[in-house]
């Protein structure tokens, strides 16, 4: 690689065994020769925050979701003034991403504009953020009213009775289409209050730095952060539902290691059981709705939820109660979190000049009323919607496999958006008509062919950024959101550096040392031991209980912002976020010293025997 | 042993009456506050400005008679000869009578022979914001006995007239003299020592406070000799944000063998060399007690301190502060881009149009030359 640029995006080599991965996405979504001038000058990074996979050809609809979304509210709508939107291409099955800057004799007049569209929003922050749970959380029953079932062999006789006037397939069809749109809605809404809400916590991120140049993130952080937000929800019934087992008695029947399903059948066969087996259903809907990809929470319909897999949650709900058992306490320090925030800002407040204490308490005010938007969104969103999105996926791919469309339901997801609904049409036709489909028969050898691209793309190791790269990286939603700095840039560059020592963003401080645990997939969560370091490509909140036995966490992406460092911060646990190579560079069993006030992994000492679990994991 | 009625010629460092910089001299009455704020400093007394007086009787006059004689153009080794005679004057006017045997009782009461001491100048209007008199008089280390501290103090008397002072004060219009106190203080067998000042002078921070320290004696880093370990610390989190430790291969170190030599430099043992010289506990007691100080003073303070054998925050002395120049005179650094900027709504879009990402350029005025470090007082 040479030393001041990335390679071009056109000169990236199709991996062995993946030739054709073009078709798999959609054309505009490509490299091509007509927009060559013009994306061979930009500076890509993967966007392996959101996407550190191979992407399905249906998950496609994920990234085109927040493409289209971002921009268009940054751009045309609110006006962002330094800012258009985040520019997207698949290489390789992976998504490589660009900020769009806006010109810069633009800026003035989006300012002015700015100022009226977003000050709008700000002035009314809460009683716009109450409307906007309604509309998201209508939209999130109108998904979950969808149903796809095999088409009837006779409609039922309500078709008539209740004269209904459309068939089961034109349904089909109809619902395909609402499913999609109504995903492709909720995100409008997600990036409705997203942008400015960042614009708005970074202000008071570049007022304190401006003041106290010293400043660490995590004092920032502290002041704006501890508020006892929904998005900890989850993780606290979980915390709940082992402080109910303890109560019931039930400590010792949870402390084994069978599996959930054998488990609450045998806690069914009595009374106290049977109310905490109860409690659990309960709580399932909606908090146990938490998806478990590694990076952005779904992200990918590969990741299974805490609903889909209790093992997941009852895992956490075992540890937790041993913990109980033990003496310990579960609970989040939320009120020294909160008494701790009061000292921090009351200390540098008092340090301002007296005419600035004023915009500061204001400043401080509207970050901290964005924030719980910032980190509930995730759950409202990234959860919800999309966890019911996935299933609902799901559910119509069983429906077309039953049919005969497809061999099996996961062949659903190796087609384009585009493509479901033409398989969908063709189902529908042939059922109306009484006749045959083309069907699996015609999708056959496309999805095959597919399916050995997929693994021939997952073999290749994308490099982590394509083409030239800008002297300095300062557009902020870059560098928070991303951890994406000019630093992290050249330390890419020197990919050949020193394979001691890896760095990243400082995202929650302290040092510890401990040996490593390479963790890419949820399932492999159970192995995590307690004072081990959690290296992993990111984490999400599903991950909380893993937060309760590790001593650090390094993290492949993410800011200061991500969820890792939020978290870790929480726990008052040292962590390394957005190192962009921990995952393939550090093996368990190693010793690595992590230094979260510097942002430096150091490794100690070598793991003695072979790896167990090292580097990327074999399931998706 | 002082004429009835007036202030003592000895008194304790926590004496109310050291409260009076009149009395006890700048440097004394700094260190009774220090005392006064519960901070650890090393035990010791103040030979008063009453007890310089009483020993030189009423002969000041006549003794300052050669530098009157001097013209005010006077030639710099013309104004030393003067000087010198006056010294020699004043240190045998002074070496009888009953002021040093008050003194000698003084010492044997601190310490006894087992205990060096050091004896510093502690001039009146020395360590005042505006006038800093930092090395202008004497100071004596690792002085052991009381006949050797009955000669250190008359030493300090008669540096009030080395050609240098009377130079600083010809310059600075303080005009004649006055008096000396000195201060006479236990010497910290120094594991560590170092500076601190309560805001970061390379950009006028004060939300830090910043430490340089070097193994054992803290006098090679106060005069710029070698280069001492750096932390930043944050007053309010207390974090220690940075951490800049160089190799210190060497250190200065109280003499093993007997009163006279004064300290000796010696190398610092391998496996310290590359260590950091304070630990986050003896950091974090620092902190605190430079924010007291701060606090009780209500202007950012410089000062030295010294971690006595065998280190631990219970064995952070402080040696003496005083208020920082510099950046003090100035306003606290703007959070705003200034009184236009003071809605969120403007913040924002302040924020949006410059780049918030990366540093943003100080507003305040460049400070005068000044080394990134702290300013090390004399």
């Amino acid at each position: 690689m040479a030393a001041d640029r990335f390679p071009s995006p056109f000169d990236i080599e199709t991996p062995p065994g993946a030739e054709g991965w073009e078709s798999m996405y959609d054309w505009y979504h490509l490299f091509g020769p007509e927009r060559r001038e013009l994306d061979e000058g930009r500076f890509w990074f993967a966007d392996r925050l959101h996407h550190p996979d191979v992407l399905h050809p249906y998950d496609e609809i994920q990234c085109e979701c927040w493409w289209q979304a971002l921009g268009a509210f940054n751009t045309r709508i609110f006006a962002m003034p330094p800012s258009f939107g985040v520019d997207q291409r698949i290489v390789n099955g992976r998504l490589y991403v660009t900020p769009v800057a806006a010109p810069a004799e633009q800026i003035a007049a989006r300012a002015e504009e700015f100022g009226r569209r977003a000050g709008h929003y700000y002035e009314r922050w809460d009683a716009i953020y109450a409307e906007w749970k309604e509309k998201v959380t209508a939209k999130l029953e109108e998904i979950r009213g969808l149903r796809f079932d095999p088409l009837p062999e006779l409609e039922p006789e309500s078709t008539v009775y209740e004269h209904v006037g459309h068939s089961a397939g034109f349904r089909m069809i109809r619902d395909f289409d609402r499913l999609v749109l109504t995903m492709y809605e909720t995100y409008q809404y997600h990036f409705e209050l997203l942008n400015i809400g960042y614009a708005a916590y970074l202000t008071f991120f570049a007022m304190c730095r401006q003041a106290f140049p010293d400043i660490s993130d995590q004092s920032i952080s502290r002041m704006v952060g501890g508020l006892r937000v929904e998005l900890y929800r989850p993780d606290d019934e979980l915390k709940r539902l082992a402080k109910e087992a303890q109560r019931l008695g039930l400590a010792g029947r949870l402390g084994g290691t069978e599996d959930a399903a054998t488990l609450f059948a045998a806690l069914r066969s009595d009374t106290a059981g049977a109310e905490w087996v109860a409690d659990w259903e309960r709580t399932a809907d909606p908090w146990f709705l938490i998806n478990t990809d590694p990076g952005h929470p779904g992200g990918y319909h590969t990741y299974p939820t805490w609903a889909d897999e209790p093992e997941i949650p009852l895992a956490s709900v075992r540890e937790y109660l041993r913990r109980l058992e033990a003496g310990e306490s579960i609970d989040r320090p939320t009120d020294e979190v909160l008494s701790e925030r009061d000292r921090i800002t009351a200390g540098y407040r008092e340090l301002l000049a007296d005419e600035e204490r004023a915009t500061f308490d204001e400043t401080l005010a509207l970050a901290r009323q964005v924030f719980a938007y910032i980190e509930e969104h995730v759950l409202y969103i990234e959860h919800w919607m999309w966890a019911t999105f996935w299933a609902k996926s799901k559910e119509l791919s069983r429906a077309l496999a039953a049919m005969g469309e497809f061999d099996e339901p996961e062949d659903m997801f190796f087609l384009r958006r585009y493509e479901v609904a033409e398989a969908i049409y063709d189902c529908v036709a042939g059922w109306s008509v009484g006749s045959r489909p083309r069907g699996a028969d015609h999708w056959r050898p496309i999805i095959t062919r597919r399916r050995e691209i997929y693994e021939a793309l997952r073999a290749w190791e994308p490099p982590p950024a394509l083409g030239p790269p800008p002297t300095q990286i300062d557009e902020p939603f870059t560098v928070m959101l991303w951890g994406i700095t000019t630093s992290t840039v050249s330390e890419w560059l020197r990919a050949d550096g020193d394979a001691g020592t890896l760095r990243g963003t400082a995202g929650s401080p302290g040092v510890v040392e401990g040996p490593v645990r390479v963790v890419t997939h949820p399932s492999e969560l159970t192995e995590v031991q307690p004072g081990e370091v959690l290296v992993c490509p990111a984490t999400s909140p599903s991950w909380a209980p893993v937060f309760a036995r590790v001593a650090a966490t390094i993290s492949d992406v993410g800011g200061i912002m991500s969820h890792t460092a939020i978290v870790c911060r929480e726990y008052g646990m040292p962590s390394v976020v957005g190192t962009g190579n921990a995952v393939a560079t550090l093996r368990t069993g190693q010793r690595v010293r992590v230094d979260g006030s510097e942002g430096v992994v150091t490794v100690l000492a070598p793991a003695d025997a072979e790896p167990d679990g090292a580097g990327r994991s074999g399931s998706p | 042993m002082s004429r009835a009625g007036g202030p003592a010629w000895v008194i304790g460092l926590d004496d109310p009456a050291a409260a009076d910089a009149a009395v006890v001299g700048g440097k004394g009455a700094g260190l009774h506050r220090l005392v006064a704020l519960g901070a650890r400093v090393p035990a010791g007394f103040v030979v008063t400005t009453e007890a310089f007086r009483a020993a030189l009787g009423d002969r000041t006059g006549d003794l300052e008679r050669p530098l009157r004689a001097l013209r005010p153009d006077a030639a710099i080794d013309e104004v030393e000869r003067a000087a010198a005679a006056v010294r020699a004057r004043l240190l045998e006017t002074a070496a009888a009578g009953p002021v040093l045997d008050a003194v000698r009782a003084a010492h044997d009461r601190l310490a006894g022979d087992a205990v060096r001491v050091a004896v510093r100048s502690s001039a009146v209007g020395e360590d005042a914001v505006g006038a800093s008199y930092a090395g202008e008089h004497d100071t004596y280390l690792e002085i052991r006995g009381a006949e050797a501290v009955a000669d250190a103090v008359c030493r300090c008397w008669a540096s009030l007239y080395t050609a240098r002072a009377v130079s600083y004060r010809g310059h600075a219009g303080v005009g004649t003299a006055g008096a000396m106190a000195v201060v006479v203080q236990e010497m910290v067998p120094a594991r560590a020592a170092g500076v601190f000042m309560t805001l970061n002078p390379a950009n006028g921070d004060r939300s830090t406070v910043v430490c340089e320290a070097v193994w054992g004696l803290g006098e090679p880093l106060v005069s710029g000799a070698v280069t001492p370990d750096r932390f930043v610390l944050d007053k309010i989190s207390g974090e220690v944000l940075r951490r800049e430790v160089v190799a210190k291969p060497r250190r200065l170190v109280r003499s093993s063998d007997g009163a006279a030599s004064g300290p000796t430099e010696v190398p610092v043992p391998p496996d310290a060399r590359e260590r950091p010289c304070l630990d986050d506990a003896e950091l974090a007691e620092l902190l605190a007690v430079a924010r007291r100080v701060e606090r009780a003073a209500g202007v950012p303070q410089d000062g030295e301190f010294a971690v006595a054998e065998p280190g631990g925050p219970e064995h952070v002395h402080l040696l003496q502060t005083r208020p920082e120049t510099v950046w003090s005179a100035r306003a606290p650094r703007a959070a705003t881009a200034g009184p236009g900027t003071r809605s969120a709504l403007s913040a924002v879009l302040a924020t949006l149009t410059r780049g918030a990402a990366t540093p943003v350029a100080s507003p305040t005025p460049t400070p005068a030359p000044h080394e990134g470090k702290p300013d090390h007082g004399g």
